[in-house]
């Protein structure tokens, strides 16, 4: 089926087929403009199945643990600790279910909860900024799903834990639709009982129109062992393995005769080669399950409703075992972020993220590691940049003393080492080679690192065909490369900042100040003119009555 | 991925904000800053004069940071009475702060979101109060530290009536 997840390509669909069996009886009012307020509803009754099993497994690892140090020492009646548990597990997880209800009324959605510390939230529909649909294992096998929804600024969101997979999907679409101001009273009649996946549905009445912006391929897996990032999670719990080295007896070497010694010194090399092999190994298994995880069957969609075709939102789904699907509404993506890493630029590909406002993390990845032109491609595509390519144009760059100011940043950490390793050597009276090594080596780095920063410095605008600013595009990074693209009308304000050097360089550091994404967009080390030349241009009048002609 | 250096920069330059803030904020500084020397100062001096069998070098360290501290103490509050300016127009508003590292702010009143006034108990004392005017970004608060207090309150009521007239949620 090209259309697995029944949206269609919009319009009515002439063969609706009959919701499956485990949809809701009943199916809701037609929408209007004013539907009269809902009653409080509980969660899916599903939730007690899932809460107990979260329960059992958090605290999992101490009942296993009485268990066994009980069991050691007293008889077989501590068996009965195994029901007790279940049963306390049960009403421990019927708590949520029985203390947590939400209804929608026609200008908010609130949710009732807690037992002893009563709490409401409430969110107002036109407040609403995201709707994402989230659903471990236990919830899928029970055909439920957990909803978020993300209101106004980035802090609080509503989350209800277990909701039907067909209520879920038109809470979210409800939602979101009502989320715009001035809707008219012309919403889509929505079919319940859509499956979540897999299955083929109709397309709803008035649904809106699914475009493809990224589908994963297979063989995007190539990039998954080159995410560094993941690479030194990895990295330290391997390094908090290796402790156990100290405990093993051929390790401890100070006891050792000096035949036995050399044995051991080549069993240690011995071992340190495995081990590396081991952790290669070890690694790209991690690596291509952790992505097959987490990124199989990804799909990037922007839907776009029928009766307000510039209203679009993207939505993104993903996930083998748990599948999250996340919505957020275009006109609240202020920019993209492309990152390429390291090793990852070294075979092309790279990553793309969303500046969003009023999204948990402002920073939103849509994309797995890619293809750098596809994440390219995309970004343009989430920009609706039309003839402009702000993720691959020429930047401005920052001159000299930007240059000079980048090596002697990188060169700060060189230095404190080499003069570590300096004072180790003179402090124990050690060889004199490990110092120079520490200073060619971290020097090396620094001055490539360096270079490879200020490659990446930059900065540029772009204009919209009738001349108005439309992009302020960043570039920033050292070993990584990363563009930053935010719309001008996403900028809320500016800081010019100086530090000592920089004013007797006669640089700066702007920054754009925005709501989406990370809260700001750096432009490092641009000299004063020109930065305020950018942030002139950028925001034209916002600094008109501040200049001094 | 350069298209090479700047050639010739438009020429754009920000004036200075128009009003300084209360000279009472010179005093309030210095007295802060003194009271976080005597934290340090006192305890270093006791440790000097307790400890019979210090190392040598002790002084050394303990001197160096005590002179910083004094020096400090003695230059920071005028350079900072030069630096902090702030001016508020009817769309935006503008400040300058810091004394060696220098911020300058900019943001459009119709993206405030929130007007705060504040005062600890050392301004109490001085009569001062300070303003933070935030946007929807985390990274865009502006405060105006050390305002004469009718100034503050003059102002808070003003930024308030203009940004209460905005109607969009400032994102």
């Amino acid at each position: 089926m090209s259309d697995p997840y029944g949206y269609g390509a919009g319009g009515p669909a002439p063969d609706a087929p009959p919701p499956p069996p485990w949809a809701p009886a009943p199916p809701p009012p037609p929408y209007s403009p004013h539907p009269p307020a809902e009653e409080w509803q509980r969660l899916d009754r599903r939730l007690l199945v899932i809460s107990p099993l979260q329960v059992l497994r958090g605290f999992a690892v101490p009942i296993v643990f009485s268990l066994i140090g009980i069991g050691t020492q007293a008889g077989a009646w501590t068996l009965l600790l195994i029901p007790v548990s279940l049963v306390a597990a049960a009403v421990f997880g019927a708590i949520p279910w029985l203390t947590t209800s939400y209804r929608r009324t026609a200008t908010q959605l609130e949710l009732r909860t807690g037992w002893l510390n009563r709490k409401r939230l409430t969110a107002p529909l036109d407040r609403v900024r995201s709707v994402d649909l989230t659903a471990s294992l236990i919830h899928r096998v029970l055909g439920v799903t957990k909803v978020e929804i993300g209101t106004g600024v980035d802090d609080e969101r509503i989350t209800l834990e277990a909701v039907g997979v067909a209520d879920a999907r038109r809470l979210q679409r409800e939602l979101l639709d009502r989320a715009r101001p001035g809707t008219p009273g012309v919403g889509p009649d929505v079919v319940p009982g859509q499956p979540l996946e897999g299955s083929p549905a109709a397309a709803a009445d008035g649904g809106p129109a699914e475009e493809q912006l990224a589908v994963m391929s297979w063989s995007w897996l190539r990039f998954a062992p080159l995410n560094v990032t993941q690479m030194v999670v990895v990295l330290a719990a391997c390094a908090g393995g290796f402790q156990f080295v100290d405990d093993l007896p051929f390790a401890d070497i100070d006891h050792a005769q000096s035949a036995y010694e050399w044995v051991v010194g080549q069993v240690i090399v011995l071992v340190v080669a495995v081990a590396l092999a081991l952790a290669a190994v070890l690694w790209l298994v991690i690596a291509l399950v952790g992505y097959v995880l987490q990124w199989s069957g990804f799909r990037l969609v922007r839907l776009r409703p029928a009766n307000r075709p510039e209203e679009t939102s993207l939505q993104l789904r993903a996930g083998l075992l748990t599948t999250r699907s996340t919505t957020v509404e275009e006109r609240r993506v202020r920019g993209v972020e492309l990152t390429e890493q390291a090793l990852m630029r070294l075979a092309r590909g790279g990553e793309l993220a969303t500046l969003a406002t009023g999204v948990d993390e402002g920073t939103a990845t849509v994309l797995p590691p890619c293809p750098a032109d596809v994440a390219v491609a995309v970004g343009h595509d989430v920009l609706e940049a039309g003839s402009t390519t702000p993720l691959r144009m020429p930047l401005v760059a920052h001159g000299g003393a930007a240059r000079r100011r980048a090596h002697v940043r990188w060169q700060r950490m060189p230095v404190v080492l080499t003069l570590v390793a300096l004072g180790l050597t003179l402090g124990f009276d050690g060889p004199w080679w490990p110092p120079v090594l520490v200073a060619v080596l971290l020097g090396a780095f620094g001055v490539v690192g360096a270079e490879q920063s200020y490659r990446h410095l930059g900065h540029e605008l772009t204009h919209r065909p009738d001349g108005t600013p439309w992009h302020l595009v960043v570039g920033s990074g050292g070993y990584n490369r990363v563009r930053t693209v935010l719309e001008t009308d996403g900028v809320i304000g500016w800081v010019v900042r100086q530090s000592f050097f920089q004013r007797r360089l006669g640089l700066a550091t702007l920054v754009a100040t925005t709501a989406a994404g990370s809260e700001s967009v750096d432009v490092r080390d641009v000299p004063l003119p020109e930065a305020l030349r950018l942030a002139d241009a950028a925001t034209p009048g916002l600094l008109t009555p501040f200049r001094t002609h | 991925m350069t298209s090479g250096e700047i050639v010739q920069p438009v020429p754009v330059a920000l004036r200075e904000p128009a009003h300084q803030v209360s000279p009472r904020a010179v005093t309030y500084w210095r007295v802060g800053a003194g009271i976080t020397a005597a934290v340090v100062t006192v305890p270093l001096v006791v440790v000097a004069l307790v400890w019979s069998d210090r190392p040598w070098w002790f002084l050394v360290p303990a001197a160096l940071v005590v002179l910083l501290l004094l020096g400090w103490t003695a230059i920071m509050p005028s350079f900072r009475y030069r630096v902090h300016r702030w001016e508020v127009t009817d769309d935006a508003v503008h400040t300058r702060s810091g004394w060696l590292s220098i911020d300058e702010r900019i943001a459009p009143l119709s993206r405030v979101q929130t007007v705060d006034s504040s005062q600890g108990p050392l301004q109490r004392a001085f009569g001062l109060r300070s303003l933070t005017v935030t946007t929807a970004s985390a990274a865009g608060p502006i405060t105006i530290e050390c305002l004469d207090v009718g100034t503050a309150q003059h102002l808070v009521a003003d930024l308030t009536a203009i940004t209460g007239a905005s109607q969009d949620d400032a994102t």
